[in-house]
Formats: structure tokens, C-alpha cells, sequence
């Protein structure tokens, strides 16, 4: 009788404990993120099946992205260079500061709707989201790090661990499971609320100058700039003479075709007030600079593009009415949400006065 | 009672033995690095085709899906980085299907699949450092050293090789043919690194001490090295 007891009670312990191992422990795995994509737009090209999206990846990469441990001597992260305020391009910099005070030789670009984008960097160089983050990590003049310190730094840390822990279910920190958290936060960054978003939904309307501006643009602009990017992610030369200090020939640099010489890939104009200076190496400080360059300082040579053959003529009304249509692509929205933002600070929407 | 638990556990005992895989028969295929006909060494001089003289001080690549002719799957995780600095990876143990394969294949370098598929792990993670961040792909193989023809610093030769699109594609399908004679469980594979220097292109230091990026000289080179191969006997 005592034994049968005993015996019932071990076989209850040794159910319940069955029972736990092989319940779907929900609590403890990373929390699925659906990625939304804005009404009317295309289907993303990152495939998401083999990095879904999880609230601890997020987390996870949004530590990464902000981390300044990512470089050398500990003074730049991810977002030194990809300013929130900024859409994610440097604010007011030609060129970007890296390790030491040293020059890149290239405008960084705004982080923005990254998902639907096949190639990276203005040459086109990098082919999946994933590779992008090691370009800068490993570049002499932006962070100057190596991938054995960066990931030596992490595993030391009992933070990161448990970070790494939470997302990929276990302390296991590698280059892959590193640079999948970062495309997990940067492909959050999506940008689809400006008030240009908001008149195609219905919810707003333009003013007459944004109105006229929309309609040159529809004529003279679009053909490079298609919404719902405005770019084409095409490669093209727009007519701007090679720097001689540089010596950047551009796409050409990576299929080693002279007829892709001072090509660079159509930036996007979302957040296009937000993202001077402009070009890939930063040369025009306004929108103004660049509009004069189409109607004034087009170069012909054997690349440049065919639809500027004869030049891109644009009036000053015209250009008053386009500034106005660009504006309507400020998306505050996105330069001031706080999930863009550092952890644990608020939303970095305006920028201080002198960045540097 | 106790008769009835033993039963259990005897039936438990033989279910899990009966799920282990049955043990195949393998065979290792061992990577012998030679220049010319002596085996490599750091420090040691040697004499290209070109007369050029050169000290190999790092000389790598990737082995992918290694497998034998009669073979009907390929390695599961097929990816294998022969490294000069480690003695270790020199060694690859492959299951054989049937009695004596008479072709041994794999493909020197990294399919153009996996150079377009974001960041990989193992062999193929870019913290080997073979992998190209700027313009993303890797590196096939690498060959450096010093060489008094070189014009670069340190008189220094930097041979990675990339490039894995159509018409700067350095991956090369390798087949080797197994003699019929051979006996035992490995295979003795020489790879001899002045074959990246002749015959075919001549590649002379003093014109290329480098060479860093896909392109012509990189096809160059890579149609070089697809023939460093030989089965050798012991």
C-alpha cells in the first residue's frame, strides 16, 4: 500500500516533468514580428524566411546598430554615421568621419525601406543585407575593427549573451547570428508616412505648389525616381566630372565594365530634405546645387545617361514648385520614433546644433 | 514485476540501437601542399616556372562538395577551407557507396549560390578571412609570399582569387581519376602551389605582384590552379 503511494506520485512527477519538456515553451522563445508592407507597395526582396523577424532580434540588432564598440577605439557605431534626424544618412556631411580622423571616400546613404533593396552601397557592391555591416566594421576609414575583436568584445560581454540568448535561442554568439540581428533592426526602418504617403492614401491633400511640383516631377524626375521608393535602384551617370583627389569611377569599380564608368546607383528621395549633402561623394550642399547641375553642368561623356543627352532644362518657377513637392517626402514619422532611437534615450528628431 | 521492467528495458535498449545510423565505410582524402616536387614549407625558397623565386608563406582554398563519382548525395555541409597554417584542415573524411570509386570531384572554390546568400557559418564564415566585403564574394583561394622579383612593398606577392559571375567566374570543377590500383582508406591528393604560375598564363611577380580583385588576371590565375592537382600514391 505505502509503495503504491510512493509509485503514484514518482509517475505523477515524471508526467508533469515529460509534460514540461515537451510543451511549446512560448515564453521562452523570441516573440515573431510580421513585417507590414505599406498599402500598394511591391513584396519585399529580403527574404525573410531565413531571418524572421523576431521583437528580441529587433532588440538585439538596435543594440548592435548603436554600439560604438563596433569600432576600433571605441568612438563610432553604426549610427555616428546614420543619424535617426537624418533619415539614417550623415547630417551635413559631405563626406563620413571614420577611425582616426580619417575621410571615407563616400556620402553615406540614408537607411530607409532596405528591404526592398537588392544591392548595396553607391556601386552596388554588396548583394545581401546581411554582408552590408561588415563593409564599415572592417573599412579602414569608417571603423576599422576586425570581425575576430568585434565578436571577442560581445561573447565577453554577459549582456550580449544573454541578448544572443533571447533571439537565438542560445549564448552561441557568430558573424551570422551578429550581422542577421543587425538586418532585423535596420529592416524595421521603414519609411512610408511622409505627407506625400498620406495625400496617395487619401488622407491629406497638397497646397497649389506641391500640387505643380508633383506634376513636374512626374514629367522631368520620375523616370529615375518612381515612387514608391523614388529610385529606380538603377545605376546611372548623371553627368558629374570625376574628382581628382577620389578617382571614383563607381560601378565600373565592380563589374569591371568601362561602359558602367561614373555610374552610381539613383538614391532614393525619401527624406530628401533631411539627407544633404547630395551626390555620391557629397559635392552639392543644397537641393539648389543640384538642380543647377541638371539645367547648368551636365558632363557628356561616353556613360553618361541617355536621358540627359540634351540636358535636363528646369526654370526657376519650376524648381520652386519641385522644392515644394520634395518637401512633402519628410517623413517625421519615421526620423522621430522612439523604436529608431537608442535604447533607453528619447527620439533624436532634431538635430544638435553643430554635429561633428 | 521485476521481470516485466527488465522486458521494458531490454525493448527500450533495443529501439535506441536501432536508430543509430549504420556505420558506412569512408575514405579521407589528404591534401599534401608541395611546390613543384618538394613539400611547401614556409621559409623555404623555391623556383616558379617564370624563374621567379618565391617564398609561400600563406596558401589557401576552399574544397566544395567533395564527393565521388559513384556517389549519389553530396556531403551534406560540403564546404572545407585548406589551410597551410593548419595542418588539421588538410584532411576530409568522405562516405563511399560502392567498392572503389574510380573519380574523385569537388569544386575549387565556393559556388556562386553561396556567394549571394548573405553571411555563412563554418568554413564559410567571413571571419576566415576569405571573403571580400566591398563587393561581396569570395575569395576562392589565396596565394602569398615573398619574391625578390616582387616591385611591391615588402617585396610581397598577394595572389585572392574571386569572382564568381559569369565572365569573372574563378571557381574551377575539378575531377581527379582514382588509379585502379588504389588501395587502403585515403587518398593522397597533391596540391602543388607553383602551379599558379605556369604553364598557361605566364604569370610573372615582377608584372602581378597582386592581384586583389575578379577580373582577367584573377580567370588568369584561376585557370592556373585548377591544375595544381594529382593523385599520388604513398
Amino acid at each position: 500500500m505505502k509503495h503504491r503511494i510512493t509509485i503514484s506520485v514518482l509517475i505523477l512527477i515524471i508526467l508533469s516533468c515529460t509534460g514540461w519538456i515537451w510543451a511549446d515553451h512560448a515564453y521562452l522563445k523570441p516573440k515573431p514580428v510580421t513585417f507590414t508592407v505599406p498599402q500598394g507597395w511591391p513584396q519585399p526582396v529580403y527574404d525573410f524566411s531565413q531571418n524572421p523577424l523576431t521583437q528580441e532580434g529587433i532588440t538585439l540588432g538596435r543594440e548592435l546598430f548603436y554600439d560604438p564598440r563596433l569600432s576600433k577605439d571605441g568612438s563610432l557605431s553604426c549610427g555616428s554615421c546614420h543619424q535617426q534626424f537624418s533619415a539614417f544618412a550623415t547630417y551635413d556631411h559631405n563626406l563620413s568621419h571614420g577611425f582616426n580622423n580619417s575621410l571615407t571616400t563616400r556620402n553615406a546613404p540614408a537607411l530607409q525601406n532596405l528591404a526592398w533593396q537588392k544591392e548595396f552601397m553607391w556601386d552596388g557592391g554588396i548583394n545581401h543585407l546581411d554582408l552590408q555591416p561588415l563593409a564599415p566594421i572592417t573599412a579602414e576609414h569608417e571603423m576599422a575593427e576586425s570581425l575576430q575583436h568585434v565578436l571577442q568584445k560581445l561573447k565577453t560581454d554577459s549582456r550580449y549573451r544573454r541578448l544572443f540568448k533571447a533571439a537565438f535561442g542560445d549564448e552561441n554568439i557568430n558573424t551570422q547570428r551578429f550581422t542577421k540581428a543587425i538586418s532585423q533592426f535596420v529592416l524595421t526602418l521603414v519609411s512610408s508616412n511622409s505627407k506625400y504617403d498620406r495625400v496617395m492614401r487619401g488622407q491629406d491633400t497638397f497646397i497649389l505648389p506641391e500640387k505643380l511640383g508633383y506634376q513636374i516631377f512626374q514629367q522631368k524626375c520620375v523616370s529615375c525616381h518612381p515612387a514608391p521608393f523614388f529610385t529606380d535602384f538603377s545605376y546611372r551617370n548623371i553627368g558629374m566630372p570625376l574628382d581628382p583627389v577620389l578617382q571614383d569611377l563607381g560601378r565600373m569599380k565592380i563589374t569591371g565594365n568601362p561602359a558602367d564608368s561614373l555610374k552610381f546607383k539613383v538614391p532614393s528621395l525619401r527624406n530628401v530634405m533631411r539627407t544633404f549633402p547630395y551626390g555620391h561623394d557629397g559635392r552639392f550642399f543644397s537641393t539648389i546645387n543640384l538642380f543647377d547641375h541638371y539645367r547648368k553642368s551636365i558632363q557628356q561623356g561616353p556613360t553618361t545617361d541617355s536621358l540627359l543627352r540634351k540636358g535636363l532644362p528646369l526654370s526657376n518657377f519650376e524648381i520652386g514648385q519641385l522644392t515644394a513637392f520634395l518637401y512633402t517626402l519628410t517623413d517625421t514619422v519615421f526620423t522621430k520614433d522612439p523604436r529608431f532611437a537608442p535604447s533607453g534615450s528619447g527620439p533624436s528628431a532634431s538635430p544638435p546644433k553643430d554635429v561633428h | 514485476m521485476p521481470k516485466a521492467l527488465l522486458l521494458l528495458i531490454l525493448i527500450a535498449t533495443l529501439t535506441l540501437q536501432a536508430q543509430q545510423p549504420v556505420a558506412k565505410r569512408s575514405m579521407v582524402i589528404a591534401f599534401q601542399l608541395y611546390a613543384g616536387d618538394q613539400p611547401l614549407q614556409p621559409g623555404t625558397c623555391y623556383t616558379t616556372p617564370q624563374g621567379d623565386s618565391v617564398y609561400i608563406e600563406r596558401f589557401r582554398f576552399y574544397v566544395s562538395s567533395p564527393r565521388f563519382n559513384n556517389s549519389t548525395t553530396r556531403q551534406a555541409n560540403g564546404y572545407y577551407l585548406v589551410d597551410m597554417a593548419d595542418s588539421s584542415s588538410r584532411y576530409i573524411t568522405l562516405p563511399i557507396n560502392t567498392a572503389a570509386p574510380s573519380q574523385f570531384r569537388f569544386l575549387l572554390g565556393v559556388d556562386s549560390l553561396r556567394n549571394v546568400s548573405g553571411v555563412q557559418t563554418g568554413a564559410l564564415d567571413p571571419l576566415n578571412g576569405m571573403f571580400w566585403t566591398w563587393n561581396s564574394g569570395y575569395i576562392m583561394a589565396k596565394l602569398e609570399g615573398i619574391s625578390p622579383q616582387s616591385p611591391a612593398a615588402g617585396q610581397r606577392f598577394t595572389y585572392h582569387i574571386g569572382g564568381f559571375r559569369s565572365t569573372q567566374n574563378t571557381a574551377q570543377q575539378i575531377s581527379l581519376n582514382i588509379p585502379a590500383n588504389h588501395r587502403g582508406d585515403t587518398l593522397w591528393v597533391r596540391a602543388d602551389a607553383l602551379r599558379w604560375f605556369g604553364p598557361g598564363f605566364p604569370l610573372r611577380i615582377q608584372e602581378n605582384p597582386v592581384c586583389h580583385s575578379p577580373g582577367a588576371l584573377a580567370v588568369h590565375i584561376a585557370g592556373n590552379y585548377r591544375h595544381m592537382f594529382l593523385v599520388v600514391q604513398p
